[in-house]
């Protein structure tokens, strides 16, 4: 009887063992294995004041998942190779939208990351909710330095932060002309404008120009003749400044119908749309203007070799030719699109790179991470702060936009100094020798 | 150096006030005559603005030229929008007609944002420019100062001088008096608000040759703003007040900036708006039928 029992006791113990078994090695296989899909989830701006940024940036992030999944042949991770799967919705640029649909995409949809909105306030007021969820947030949207300030642990930032608008353009004018001097400084009265103000401040004192004139204007502004009157007294030879691009336009024309000549003169934010050129015609000649990305950067295979930095991605071309297939139109990408699209192969590498899809992997692996591809460096502190990526400045030449900085992306020479006001109205037009 | 930069935005000031003062004359005309506050007065501003650059980027004719298609349009919009709806709600409560006015402006907005788009355009109208020593003036802003000078003159004249000036002013005098001598008292407050209308369509346009960029469909908020204090400063009811109205104004704005910019640590754009709306609550609480009105 005794024996019996022994028997059926061990027989039951053999049960459970071999079950427990079966079950850890189950759990095992399933971590070994490679997932199904990788998810994408974006708070996207579709409409709203932010809809023509959204659409170009919905367009550059498709661009680029086609690019991965049918070029590249899906993301290596785990000894497979996994596609990646796009869930956007639309937020209406709205924050209170973007708040619950990343809460939506990350309970709901489970996705594995979550890009961020476009626009710094919107980036921003997401980014809480990514942190208490511990989810990776990538923005390709938000410049503003102070959502790197704030202790955030998963946000990883791919545009260029708003300090370094102008770093370029004072390094451009440094090596041209040694002799200047000179500088003034007028912004819009914004966190954004002067986040770029200080960060030209102190860039200009680093290159020895001296800060002649400093001041801001207020949003929405119709008339900054006052403001410019003083900026002219001031005889500056550079002249950096705007916000967005109504006040860039309006800039430019009261420059113009005060007389005011300097040796250069750089907007953020207007410049480099097609628009501001439509609006001024020939008294935006010479004018500059940074930019993330324009199209016809030279940034390639051979120049990431030469800077012994590895490459990823598609070629200029071939992100243009599967933005317009992803768009549906015949539209060129902007700076929008391109850097939504170079966070699409940032976040494979590091996927990649932490053979894992965990978030706290994927971050650190995001920490180390350094490479080039058609939108120019990726590299980031250890907030999450994008330094690898150079802005790149644009000069109206004869009303064509014409990328002179960096030298690894020029298309061609700067005019300097920009043609005088007065010679503009007479037809001159910004073409270097 | 302070002194020459005081003079020269003295007169800019003077330039752009003479313009607000314009933008402004068809609001204190259609208060002073029907009593009702078109809050969707900066849309109207906006048409005039569109019409400018449309005529002068499609065809290529001249701002100047534009001024009496505008104040033909501007009379049919407010002749329209009369007849459909302010006519009825002449004696309703004033919320009616605030909220009316309100949606003729989104109407317009919207309007005009579905055929050209939420885009910032602008045109490039070159006449060259007067130096004046302290400070350089592109004659596009002379034209829009003297031009606006012109109308609230003959506006001035067309009041005091004409039948149909001395009408509108019996009807805002006793409008029931003006019935018994024989006054077509209806198709006074037609023309009275169709001209208010015309007038501020107009300004759009003065407004461009001014500042010929930043043109979308919602820049007339911040006129619309501006036009209020503009109204106080001028008397409210008085169309040709609101024009030296808006010329205290603009030498306000503009000289106020280089007083305030002595002041270290301020940053003077600031305090010109500050101080735009704290005069308009002064004058409020004051005299609150108007800084210039003789009542």
């Amino acid at each position: 009887m005794e024996v019996a029992m022994k028997r059926k006791y061990f027989k039951t113990l053999f049960i459970i063992f071999t079950l427990f078994l079966f079950i850890v090695s189950g759990y095992a296989n399933a971590a070994a294995r490679s997932p199904d899909k990788i998810q994408i989830g974006h708070p996207a701006c579709l409409s709203g004041k932010y809809a023509k940024a959204g659409e170009q940036a919905v367009g550059g992030i498709k661009a680029c998942i086609n690019w991965v999944n049918n070029v590249y042949g899906g993301v290596k991770i785990k000894g497979g190779k996994v596609p990646l799967v796009y869930k956007f919705y639309d937020s209406e640029s709205k924050k209170e939208s973007v708040t619950s649909l990343i809460a939506r995409l990350i309970t709901v949809d489970k996705v594995n990351v979550i890009f961020s909105p476009y626009s710094s306030g919107l980036t921003l007021r997401g980014a809480p909710i990514t942190e208490s969820r511990r989810m990776l947030y990538m923005d390709h949207g938000g410049a503003n330095n102070k959502i790197f300030q704030q202790g955030f642990r998963y946000i990883v930032q791919t545009i260029g932060p708003a300090s370094r608008y102008h770093e370029g353009t004072l390094d451009m004018i440094r090596m041209i002309d040694p002799k200047a001097k000179r500088v003034a400084l007028a912004y819009e009265d914004s966190e954004f404008g002067k986040m770029v103000m200080d960060g030209a401040e102190k860039h200009s004192k680093k290159l020895g120009f001296d800060i002649v004139f400093q001041r801001t204007y207020p949003k929405g502004v119709t008339d900054l003749t006052p403001l410019l009157s003083a900026l002219k007294s001031s005889k500056p030879d550079i002249v950096l400044g705007g916000g967005h691009f109504e006040d860039g336009q309006l800039f430019n024309r009261q420059m113009a119908d005060l007389d005011i000549n300097v040796n250069a003169l750089s907007l953020i934010a207007a410049a480099t749309l097609p628009a501001f050129y439509e609006a001024l015609t020939n008294m935006a000649e010479g004018v500059m203007g940074p930019s993330h990305w324009e199209y016809g950067v030279k940034y390639s295979t051979e120049e990431a070799k030469k800077a012994g930095i590895d490459w990823i991605g598609p070629s200029q071309e071939e992100f243009v030719d599967y933005f317009k297939k992803a768009v549906g139109k015949d539209i060129v990408p902007d700076y929008h699109a391109a850097e939504a699209g170079a966070q699409v192969l940032a976040y494979v590498k590091a996927v990649e790179n932490a053979n894992s899809l965990n978030s706290d992997k994927v971050r650190k692996a995001l920490g180390k991470l350094k490479f080039m591809s058609f939108y120019g460096n990726w590299e980031i502190d250890e907030t999450g702060l994008q330094i690898g990526h150079s802005m790149v400045d644009a000069q109206w030449q004869n009303s064509k936009r014409v990328i002179v900085w960096p030298i690894e992306a020029q298309t061609g020479e700067a005019y300097y100094p920009m043609p005088t006001f007065s010679d503009k109205s007479k037809g001159k037009v910004a073409v270097p020798e | 150096m302070e002194v020459e930069q005081l003079t020269g935005n003295l007169l800019q000031g003077l330039v752009l006030g003479a313009v607000y003062g314009m933008a402004t004359m068809g609001l204190s005309l259609i208060f002073g005559v029907l009593r009702i506050v078109n809050v969707g007065h900066g849309a109207f501003i906006m048409v005039g603005a569109f019409i400018t650059l449309w005529l002068f980027n499609a065809f290529g004719i001249n701002p100047l030229l534009a001024i009496p298609f505008a104040f033909m349009f501007g009379m049919g919009l407010g002749l329209i929008f009369y007849y459909a709806a302010i006519r009825k709600l002449r004696n309703a409560p004033e919320l009616a007609t605030l909220l009316v006015t309100f949606s003729f402006g989104i109407l317009l907005e919207e309007v005009v944002k579905f055929i050209f788009g939420s885009e910032f355009r602008g045109y490039n109208w070159i006449v060259g420019k007067v130096n004046l020593g302290v400070t350089v003036l592109p004659m596009s802003k002379m034209y829009a100062c003297f031009g606006s000078a012109l109308v609230a003159l003959l506006l001035y004249l067309w009041f005091n001088k004409t039948r149909a000036g001395v009408a509108m002013r019996s009807v805002v005098q006793d409008s029931e008096g003006a019935r018994v001598c024989g006054v077509n008292v209806g198709g006074v407050y037609a023309f009275s608000f169709a001209l208010g209308i015309g007038l501020t369509v107009v300004s759009g346009v003065m407004l461009t040759m001014f500042i010929p960029v930043g043109i979308n469909p919602y820049m007339g908020g911040g006129y619309t703003l501006k036009a209020f204090v503009i109204a106080v400063l001028g008397g409210l009811s008085s169309p040709y007040g609101a024009f030296f109205g808006g010329l205290i104004f603009g030498l306000i704005e503009n000289g106020s900036y280089t007083l305030f910019a002595l002041i270290p640590g301020v940053e003077p754009f600031a305090m010109t708006r500050f101080l735009s709306f704290a005069m308009l609550l002064i004058i409020l609480l004051i005299k609150p039928t108007g800084l210039l009105s003789t009542k």
